[in-house]
């Protein structure tokens, strides 16, 4: 008891709140790890519907998820060819 | 009318499954309602030990799915506690002989045959985990108050939300003595971590190994502060629903319990 007190007093954190601040972050970062087979059947959609406005260089593409500390981002990098003149509907 | 089928799961191995199916299932049977235990672990069974009925197997759950045999041929009763049936895994086959398919043909006949079926799921997200949701209702995840084990939950609560299954949390093994010294994170962090209803906490308790140590039921140990719990969660799931969950404390007078609740203990 005394050495609980002893903590409070020099504002040590307790184990557990270390423990929950580390398990809200880790459950974060899994739910935005995406598998490979997700991001090939996005990049195939994604280069799908680009066509239908540009030609582009199907085999320079990049996909991927960007992480920093805090933020998680999709970056999809793609050369342009040319823009497909499209009669319109 | 149809049984209910509910899966016991957790993902992380060792947090405490097979305990709380054998304990479960022995506590529906003494409320009165016909109990099917059944040991989805292929290869690696226990359910049959922590009931104490490792001696009477004949049939196993892959010859029921197999059609090798009847269910009534496989389904071992219990002699101490009436109604409670065990469905044994087998020891010599791997996970990867039942199929999902063959698994809901088993289950339709066992929600015919009995009130409750409760499936005692490996370990892992796998084939056996599969295995065990496939026909079920309800599901009751085990987790233990530890980073890990709250993580691989996450992980199996993520999976069930998906087949349509809202998930109860058990939370197994707490020292209240560690919680109240902000050593082991309480139930509430728990289920704020997970944001899930709970089914029930159950304490640290010795008597756990003394009941799997001689096969007897931890429910029929009366001092057994687990078995309580136990007793407490089946009679939250067979239609008392708002029975209040009791919280694991320090034993002891109320000068623990005072500086316990200034987070001195
Ligand atoms: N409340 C408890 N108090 C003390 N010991 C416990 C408690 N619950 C479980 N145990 C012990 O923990 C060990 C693991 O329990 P159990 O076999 O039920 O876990 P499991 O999740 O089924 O494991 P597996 O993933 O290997 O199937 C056993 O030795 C059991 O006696
Ligand atoms: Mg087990």
């Amino acid at each position: 008891m005394l050495n609980t007190l002893i903590r409070k007093l020099s504002g040590h954190e307790p184990s557990k709140v270390t423990a929950k601040k580390r398990l809200q972050f880790a459950l974060v970062c899994d739910k935005l790890e995406v598998n490979d087979e997700t991001l090939n059947c996005l990049q195939n959609d994604i280069v799908e519907v680009i066509s239908k406005y540009f030609e582009i260089d199907q085999t320079s593409l990049e996909l991927k998820v960007k992480r920093d500390d805090d933020t998680s981002a999709l970056v999809f990098n793609t050369p342009i060819l040319c823009v497909r003149r499209r009669s319109r509907v | 009318m149809e049984g209910r089928i509910i899966v016991v799961t957790s993902g992380k191995g060792g947090v405490g499954k097979t305990t709380a199916t054998a304990s479960i299932g022995a506590a529906l049977a003494l409320e009165g309602k016909r109990v099917a235990v059944i040991d989805m672990d292929i290869g690696l069974r226990n359910l049959d030990v922590v009931l104490g009925l490792e001696n009477r197997i004949v049939f196993n759950i892959v010859d029921v799915v197999n059609g090798r045999c009847n269910l009534r041929q496989a389904a071992i009763r219990d002699r101490r506690i009436e109604n409670l049936f065990l469905v044994p895994a087998s020891q010599s086959d791997n996970k990867d002989v039942l199929t999902t398919a063959g698994v809901d043909r088993a289950a339709k006949q066992l929600r015919k045959e009995f009130d409750y079926v409760i499936m005692d799921s490996p370990a892992g997200i796998e084939r056996g985990f599969e295995n065990s949701v496939t026909a079920a209702d309800e599901a009751i995840v085990v987790c233990t108050p530890d980073v890990s084990s709250i993580r691989d939950a996450d992980r199996v609560i993520g999976l069930l939300y998906s087949r349509s299954i809202t998930p109860r949390l058990v939370v197994n093994r707490i020292i209240p003595e560690m919680v109240a010294k902000g050593d082991m994170l309480s139930h509430e962090d728990v289920m704020e971590v997970l944001s899930i209803d709970l089914a029930g906490l159950v304490p640290m308790d010795e008597q756990v190994v003394i009941a799997t140590n001689t096969g007897m039921p931890l429910v029929l140990q009366n001092d057994s502060k687990a078995g309580q719990a136990f007793r407490r969660i089946a009679r939250r799931l067979n239609g008392e629903p708002d029975l209040p969950v009791e919280v694991p404390s320090v034993k002891g007078g109320m000068w623990n319990r005072f500086t316990q609740k200034l987070g001195l203990k």
